[in-house]
């Protein structure tokens, strides 16, 4: 059965002002976990609609409600600012491919950008590596940044099924069944990255197997954990 | 009117305030975001002058408005506090041989000493590189602090065209045709030597070749987008 489809509602209308708070949450989360610098975006959809909002040409950091921007899927502006990220199909074109997915995180995180130009892949060291393939995320190998829905599409068959796809020489693209969880995602991703890095440094490491993966994977998730402490980190920061 | 020539407007004049504001907010940037450290510089040309402003013999992260100095291309003192940098002459020859150059910095930068002294390259693994070429900068040799006009040459024909240079033992000196590029270049190179030095932990990395760092130079660019980030973590931090 098609999922059910809904009018989009209107950019200012009221029931969207959770969702935009989550998102500013969202990226200045990401911010204050330093996985950001100037550059990156997240998206969230709009509950069954074929639209999405994201942060309209500025950094996570400095995101606010008045610097936000809806898009549909073809990439047509739906209200906010009229600054689309310059990279808005890499949202957009998973988005389309993925009906499931509600989030995308694209940043230019230290590490995976480090492992976009190994050969050995980010292949996990620890249990949070459970949302990955044994042998870490697929590359994307294109140089060039993702400013055309060729180059989005091209993108999202890298991503495949995937939780996460590096973009070589670029950073990552990151998704989640809800904002919370791309969020988490890649925060975990950015700590895989760093602790397989160090691990590599003292010789080839005891990496985990598919089936001990699939073992952590199938014990209970406690999603709502870190989100509350990653919200308690920036709120310190807003109050600071 | 500056202390010694009538065509160069006062270092304190309204029209160069905006100018000055924007070079002490770059050097507390560069502090901030731990490139530079006790010493190193940033430069700004006068505009429609053969002058530049500089920092006054004091760390970038320390510099206030009654630090800054204004002295011609060829050293001589014009306005403001009367102790140039003791290495002016990075400035001084690099903009008198690059005209379209506005600005340059100098610093010590971790990453920039790291790859001055090592056989391997400090090359573009990341499109943040997309301004070197695909073999990276260039290294100057000498030794000694560039502090006098033959060696501020040789520092200027060692950058040649480019928009960087290592200083071998010593640290960078970066140039661009703003105060914002100068910074968004020094702030990525330093990025970028850290995560050379990670990749090259695990062997030899994927590097952008020059084909695709074309490819990267022909999409838009956003030149203020990490300005506007760094100023407002100096904003935070207040």
């Amino acid at each position: 059965m098609a999922t059910q489809r809904f009018e989009t509602p209107a950019f200012d209308s009221s029931e969207l002002k959770e969702l935009k708070q989550k998102l500013l949450d969202g990226c200045h989360v990401l911010d204050r976990e330093g996985i950001t610098d100037g550059f990156g975006h997240v998206s969230v959809r709009l509950p069954n609609t074929d639209a999405f909002l994201t942060i309209a040409g500025v950094s996570p950091g400095c995101a606010t409600l008045e610097r936000l921007v809806m898009l549909d899927l073809a990439g047509r502006f739906l209200g906010g600012v009229n600054a689309p990220p310059y990279e808005w199909p890499i949202h957009a074109c998973i988005l389309n491919a993925r009906p499931e997915l509600m989030s995308v995180c694209h940043t230019h995180s230290k590490w995976s950008s480090l492992f976009s130009v190994l050969k050995g892949g980010l292949r996990p060291v620890h249990m949070y590596a459970k949302f990955l393939p044994a042998d870490g995320p697929p590359i994307y190998p294109a140089a060039g940044l993702v400013g055309t829905v060729e180059r989005g599409n091209a993108l999202a068959a890298a991503l495949k099924d995937s939780a996460a796809v590096l973009l070589r020489a670029h950073g990552d693209a990151v998704v989640g069944t809800s904002l919370e969880q791309a969020i988490l995602r890649t925060i975990q991703l950015a700590f895989l990255g760093e602790l397989a890095h160090m691990a590599v440094a003292h010789g080839e490491p005891l990496y985990m197997s598919e089936d001990e993966l699939l073992t952590f994977s199938a014990d209970q998730a406690f999603p709502a954990r870190p989100w509350e402490y990653y919200l308690s980190r920036i709120r310190e920061r807003r109050s600071a | 009117m500056a202390a010694n020539r009538k065509d160069v407007p006062a270092i304190d004049s309204s029209e160069l305030k905006e100018l000055t504001d924007k070079l002490m907010t770059a050097c507390h940037i560069l502090d901030h975001e731990g490139v530079t450290d006790g010493y190193g510089h940033i430069s700004v040309r006068v505009p429609n002058a053969d002058a530049f402003i500089t920092i006054a013999n004091v760390s970038p992260g320390c510099v206030t408005r009654d630090r800054l100095i204004m002295q011609d291309l060829d050293g001589n003192y014009l306005d403001g506090a009367k102790t140039p940098p003791n290495e002016w002459p990075i400035h001084s020859c690099i903009l008198k041989a690059r005209p379209e150059i506005v600005s340059v910095a100098h610093t010590h930068s971790k990453w920039s000493t790291i790859f001055s002294v090592l056989p391997i390259k400090l090359k573009p693994m990341h499109h943040y590189g997309k301004f070197l070429s695909a073999d990276g900068p260039p290294i100057y040799d000498g030794v000694g602090l560039v502090r006098t006009v033959d060696r501020g040459n040789e520092l200027a024909a060692a950058l040649g065209k480019g928009p960087v240079v290592l200083l071998r033992a010593h640290g960078d000196a970066v140039v661009g045709e703003s105060v914002e590029q100068v910074i968004e270049r020094t702030t990525r190179l330093a990025m970028l030597g850290e995560w050379n030095h990670l990749a090259l932990l695990h062997g030899e990395p994927k590097y952008l070749t020059a084909e695709e760092l074309k490819v990267y130079n022909e999409d838009q660019r956003f030149p203020m987008r990490g300005w506007e980030y760094y100023v407002s973590r100096l904003e935070a931090k207040k």
